[in-house]
Order: structure tokens, then C-alpha cells, then sequence
């Protein structure tokens, strides 16, 4: 993990609310696997004061190099509005890349990646990552939920990849008219899968963990916790540890991408 | 061509090469920084709080962003005393600067015990006695908003151990004179402040507290005015050093607690918004002491003009 002094190579609306900001880092970046996060920082600000986590979207290639990282952020407060803003030649300051990443088991074929609205950030680099090395997709299906049309992000990339796509919106204006996990259940019941990997809003993921424990599969998910320092220095990001009573396991080291049945739901 | 300014300090009888610290519960046990900061340049680390035991911590929200500061209610999660010296202290102490042991217990008797139990190691360099955690339910801030009781665990303390005793001083007192006078005459080698300030947060969606623990500790730069007003009135009410705690981000802000009367500095959520900042902080002090033709940093130390 290293800090660096990025540029920003490009900041792109993504849909509403939503942006794509692509980061130049001096540091290499071509050792980071999918799920693993940035603690990103504002130079010269003290408010907001703490830095923002955010999971490794993509990486820039460059002549078959890793010259920097993508990022896919939505706009809630703060420290989003204010990146929203930057341009082309600004910097950020970066830390990264930290925590533990989705670890594709060898012999796992079968592999189904689940996303609700922004949660898709991190199963893009997934997708890209495993694209770039000798693992058969074939098999892979990937649910996409999101409120309404326009949030769903990202669709581009996946439709490109001659895997099957399920999508549903909250609204019914796209996909389905229901929630993300409903095709995923189907799904998971006609043809178990191997992994089911997923990120998005925790009740999501709970009802995708639940998922995945009725049907006896494994599951992997990226959680969100506040965080400080996203090193294992505050100890700030704690969440409940399934099975032993107020004892926690850390974002930012034991994750953020945990197997769902570490976790209390 | 002038010589470079001399940063060494004393603190209660242990020599730092230069006044700047990591505040306890801030630097995680120093090797979370060892890709990122030369951690042999600093004055001495302070690791995360000890108990006998170790502790779980607090349930999560433990942490809430406010304007230029941050509220924590960690609880003192802490790996405990035995798997401190068995596992962190093996990297520690492979480093050439002294490494402060900061400790905590809920009653005078578990102080005790572990001060006991790190006396002998050669390891540790000091003892810092938090007597100031706002987070735990028992303990903690009752020893350090009594003057009384701050004498009495102080002086326990005292009769442990020959190693150089920091006391940790909170800052939700109203004097903070007699709470700094009470320690000193225990017998503490020097005091260092502010631990957090006691505060909350509320989401008015849900009017609830944002933290589980309802309140929290302050710290980070908001708190920087009140901590160099305690420590400055520390300094004049005692003759032990006074270490200055508290919003410290820059040399500026470790200069300013220098002149209020501080020996050295500690940081704290500095780490967290820029890992290096002990490290520029020091370049940052040399640079301004030679500029200003300034030959050690003890010829800074308390010259506040009134
Ligand atoms: C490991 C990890 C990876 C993440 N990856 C991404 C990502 O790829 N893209 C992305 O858009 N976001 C991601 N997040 C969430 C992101 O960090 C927050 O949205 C961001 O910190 C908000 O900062 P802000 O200053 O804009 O909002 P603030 O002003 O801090 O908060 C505004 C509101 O946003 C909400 N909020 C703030 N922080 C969080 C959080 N950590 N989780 C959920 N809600 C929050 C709260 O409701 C809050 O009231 C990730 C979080 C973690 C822990
Ligand atoms: C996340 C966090 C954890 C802390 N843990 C401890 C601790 O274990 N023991 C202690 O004496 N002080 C602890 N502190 C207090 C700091 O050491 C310091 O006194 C305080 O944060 C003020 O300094 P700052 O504004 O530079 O952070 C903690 C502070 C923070 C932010
Ligand atoms: S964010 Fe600081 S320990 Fe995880």
C-alpha cells in the first residue's frame, strides 16, 4: 500500500448523480485485485477532513501497463459533491490499494456477480480482471439492480461480454420490475452456482447472503463501514462478527469483500 | 553557513531526537505505518491503549465526521497486554527510537498490574497512563476528572515502575490546573493532554445519535485552539514537561504548543488524513528553526510573550 499523488485524467457523469473519475497514480496499481479499496483525499482541505473510500472501479491501462484506477462514485454529501467538481490536471491524494479483494476459488466455474446501484463499482474491475487472465466467463451470469433506468451503471461493459445479463429497476422502467435478488433466487435454484459474489446497499446483501445460505453456497460480499484511516490504525470500522456476541471483525483489513457467513446479517 | 538546528528534547528523563510523538490509538502498534512513514525518524511512537485484558471495543457506529474533526467511540479495542509483548512489541523494538506503552484500566488495580507487568521489559522506553478515555463505561476519564483519584492511581502507578511516567490528561475538566498539579505531586515525570473532548453527534432523520455509544471523544484540528489553552495553563501550573495533544496537523500548529509551554507534541488524527504528517511536521519545525536562526528546539520551548 502506497500513497500517491494522483491527476485526474478524466471526471465523467455516469447517469444522474453519478460519475467516473479516472485517476493517473504514479504508484503500480497492476498488483490490485478486485474488491480492494482507495482512501481518497481533497488536497489542501480540512472539510471534509477525513479521506473517502472507494472500491477500485477499473484500471487505466497503458501499453499494456497499470498507470492508474478508475473510479464509479454517486454523489451523497460532502466529499462527493466536491469531486464531482474536479477537472482534467487536478490532483487527489490516495492511499491504496488496501483491504482484501474477491478470492475466486480454483475449480470455481460457476460464478454469479450481483450488484445493486453503485454497489456494480467493484464487479467491474472483477469482470475486467478475470477477462485478463485464463478463466473461463462462460459460465459467469451477472444481476444488475438498480432504482430506476438511469441508474443502471455500467451497462456498456457487461453486454459486451457474451454473458448472461439480468436486470431489474425498482420503477420497472428497465429489466424487471422487482428487486435484484428475485432473478438471482431463479436463477440460483435452476442452476446453483460455484461463488456468488455481490456488493451493494446491506439490505441487498443480506438478502442475498440469506440467498446463498438456504442453497448452501458461497458467498462473498464488499460491506461499507465509516472509516478513519482504512489501515487498521483506528479500529473505527468495526462490524458484528457472526457466532461469538460483540466480538468484530475490521472493514478496512478482515474485508471490505467478506464470506457472508463471517458476518452477523 | 549555519548548522542545522538541534531538535533533541527531554521528556521526564528519556531523550527523543526530535519533540514529535504518535498519539496513542492513532498509529495502530507502528507497523500499519511501516510502508509509509520512516518510522525511525520519529521522536518515540505511542501504541494503542492496554488493558489486562483484551478488549472488544465498542458496537459499531464508531466513528462520525464533524466540521474539521472527527468523534470516535472506539472503546479501547486493544489486543491486551500479553499479545502486546508477545506479538507487536517483536516489531517495535527492532526500531531505534523509544516506544511508549499507553495503558488503561477500570480500576486502580489493573494499572497497576500492568505497569508491573512492563517495568522489566527493556522493550518500552515509558509508560503514558491514560486516565482520560471518554469511551469506557467504567475507569478511563473517573480517574482523570478527580484530582484525588488522579493522585491516588498516579502515585500506585508510581510505586511500580522507575520507567518515565506520562500521565494522559483529559480536557473535560473545568480546572485543569489541579488535575496537572495533583499528578505532578504523585509523582508523574510529565503529563501530556488533551485526550478527546466528550461530545455527540445526532441524525435528525432518525433522531438518533450517529454513534452507537450515543457520545464520543473529539479530536482532529477543531479541537486545536482548546487544547493549546489547557496546555499552556498546564504549563504554567507545573515544573514536569506537559506533552501538547490536539489538532496538530502542521509544524505551525506543533510550533504554537511548543511556545504555550510544551516539551514535545504528539499526533493524532493527523495520521489518518496524511500518514506522513509526523514526518513533514519535523522537517516543517527544522526548516522554521533555521530560518529564524533558532540553534534548539528547547530555546522555543514556552517564550510565549503576553
Ligand atoms: C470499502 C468501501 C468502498 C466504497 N466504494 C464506493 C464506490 O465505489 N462508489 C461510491 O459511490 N461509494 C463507495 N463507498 C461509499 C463512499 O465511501 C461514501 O459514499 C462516501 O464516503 C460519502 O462521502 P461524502 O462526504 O460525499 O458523504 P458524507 O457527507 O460523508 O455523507 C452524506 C451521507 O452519505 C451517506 N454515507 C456517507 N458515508 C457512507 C458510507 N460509507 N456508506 C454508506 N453511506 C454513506 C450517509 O447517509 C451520509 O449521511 C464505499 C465505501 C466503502 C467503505
Ligand atoms: C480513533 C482514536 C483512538 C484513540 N485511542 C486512544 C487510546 O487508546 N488511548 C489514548 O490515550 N488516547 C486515544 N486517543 C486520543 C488521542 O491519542 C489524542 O489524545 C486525541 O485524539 C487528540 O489529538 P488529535 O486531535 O491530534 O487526534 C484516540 C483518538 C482517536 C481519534
Ligand atoms: S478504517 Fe481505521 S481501522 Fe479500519
Amino acid at each position: 500500500m502506497l500513497q500517491h499523488l494522483a491527476t485526474v485524467l478524466w471526471n465523467k457523469k455516469a447517469g444522474p448523480g453519478y460519475y467516473r473519475i479516472g485517476l493517473r497514480c504514479p504508484g503500480n496499481f497492476s498488483a490490485a485485485v478486485p474488491g480492494q479499496f482507495v482512501m481518497l483525499r481533497l488536497v489542501r482541505r480540512l472539510d471534509p477532513v477525513l479521506r473517502r473510500p472507494f472500491s477500485i472501479h477499473n484500471l487505466v491501462m497503458h501499453g499494456g501497463q497499470a498507470n492508474g484506477i478508475e473510479l464509479l462514485y454517486q454523489v451523497v454529501g460532502k466529499a462527493t459533491t466536491l469531486l464531482s467538481q474536479l477537472k482534467t490536471g487536478d490532483r487527489v491524494d490516495i492511499l491504496g490499494p488496501l483491504g482484501r479483494g474477491f478470492q475466486l476459488p480454483s475449480g470455481a466455474k460457476k460464478v454469479y456477480l450481483a450488484a445493486g446501484g453503485v454497489g456494480v463499482a467493484p464487479l467491474v474491475f472483477m469482470v475486467s480482471y478475470f477477462r485478463r487472465r485464463p478463466v473461463d466467463l462462460s459460465q459467469w451470469h451477472i444481476f444488475l439492480g438498480a432504482k430506476s433506468r438511469e441508474d443502471l451503471l455500467s451497462l456498456d461493459v457487461f453486454s459486451t461480454l457474451n454473458i448472461p445479463l439480468h436486470i431489474t429497476t425498482d420503477d420497472g422502467s428497465a429489466g424487471e420490475h422487482c428487486l435484484v435478488t428475485h432473478p438471482l433466487e431463479t436463477t440460483v435454484e435452476q442452476s446453483p452456482p460455484d461463488l456468488i459474489c455481490a456488493c451493494g446497499p446491506p439490505a441487498m446483501l443480506g438478502c442475498v447472503a440469506d440467498i446463498a445460505e438456504r442453497h448452501g453456497i458461497a458467498c462473498q460480499v464488499s460491506i461499507e463501514a465509516v472509516m478513519a484511516c482504512g489501515m487498521g490504525a483506528c479500529l473505527g470500522c468495526a462490524v458484528a462478527r457472526r457466532g461469538e456476541p460483540q466480538t468484530y471483525l475490521h472493514v478496512c483489513m478482515d474485508g471490505p469483500v467478506f464470506d457472508s457467513r463471517q458476518l452477523k446479517w | 553557513m549555519s548548522k542545522k538546528p538541534d531538535l533533541q528534547t527531554t521528556i521526564g528523563g528519556l531523550a527523543l531526537q526530535n519533540p514529535v510523538m504518535t498519539a496513542s490509538g492513532t498509529f495502530g502498534y507502528g507497523k500499519e505505518f511501516e510502508s509509509l512513514v520512516d518510522l525511525n525518524r520519529l521522536g518515540a511512537v505511542i501504541v494503542k491503549g492496554l488493558s489486562l485484558e483484551p478488549a472488544r471495543g465498542n458496537p459499531p457506529p464508531r466513528i462520525v465526521e464533524t466540521a474539521c474533526g472527527m468523534i470516535n467511540a472506539i472503546g479501547l479495542e486493544n489486543v491486551g497486554i500479553e499479545a502486546f509483548i508477545a506479538q507487536k512489541l517483536v516489531f517495535l523494538q527492532k526500531l531505534n527510537i523509544p516506544v511508549i506503552a499507553n495503558i488503561y484500566g477500570r480500576l486502580e488495580e489493573e494499572y497497576v498490574q500492568l505497569a508491573r507487568r512492563l517495568d522489566p521489559l527493556e522493550a518500552v522506553a515509558g509508560i503514558e497512563l491514560n486516565i482520560s478515555c471518554p469511551n469506557v463505561k467504567a475507569g478511563g476519564m473517573a480517574f482523570g476528572v478527580d484530582p484525588a483519584a488522579a493522585f491516588n492511581v498516579t502515585q500506585a502507578v508510581r510505586e511500580q515502575t522507575s520507567k518515565p511516567l506520562i500521565v494522559k490528561l483529559s480536557p473535560n475538566v473545568t480546572d485543569i490546573s489541579e488535575i496537572a498539579v495533583a499528578v505532578a505531586e504523585a509523582g508523574a515525570d510529565c503529563i501530556s493532554l488533551i485526550n478527546t473532548i466528550s461530545a455527540m453527534v445526532i441524525d435528525i432523520e432518525t433522531r438518533r445519535p450517529r454513534l452507537a455509544n450515543i457520545t464520543g471523544g473529539l479530536s482532529g484540528p477543531a479541537i486545536k485552539p482548546i487544547a493549546l489553552r489547557m496546555v499552556w495553563q498546564a504549563a504554567q501550573a507545573v515544573q514536569i514537561p506537559v506533552i501538547g495533544i490536539g489538532g496538530i496537523l502542521t509544524a505551525e500548529d506543533a510550533l504554537e504548543f511548543l511556545i504555550a509551554g510544551a516539551t514535545a507534541v504528539q499526533v493524532g488524527t493527523a495520521n489518518f488524513i496524511h500518514p506522513r504528517s509526523t514526518i513533514d511536521i519535523i522537517d516543517g519545525l527544522e526548516a522554521f528553526l533555521e530560518a529564524h536562526n533558532i540553534a534548539t528546539v528547547s530555546d522555543i520551548i514556552g517564550t510565549l510573550e503576553i
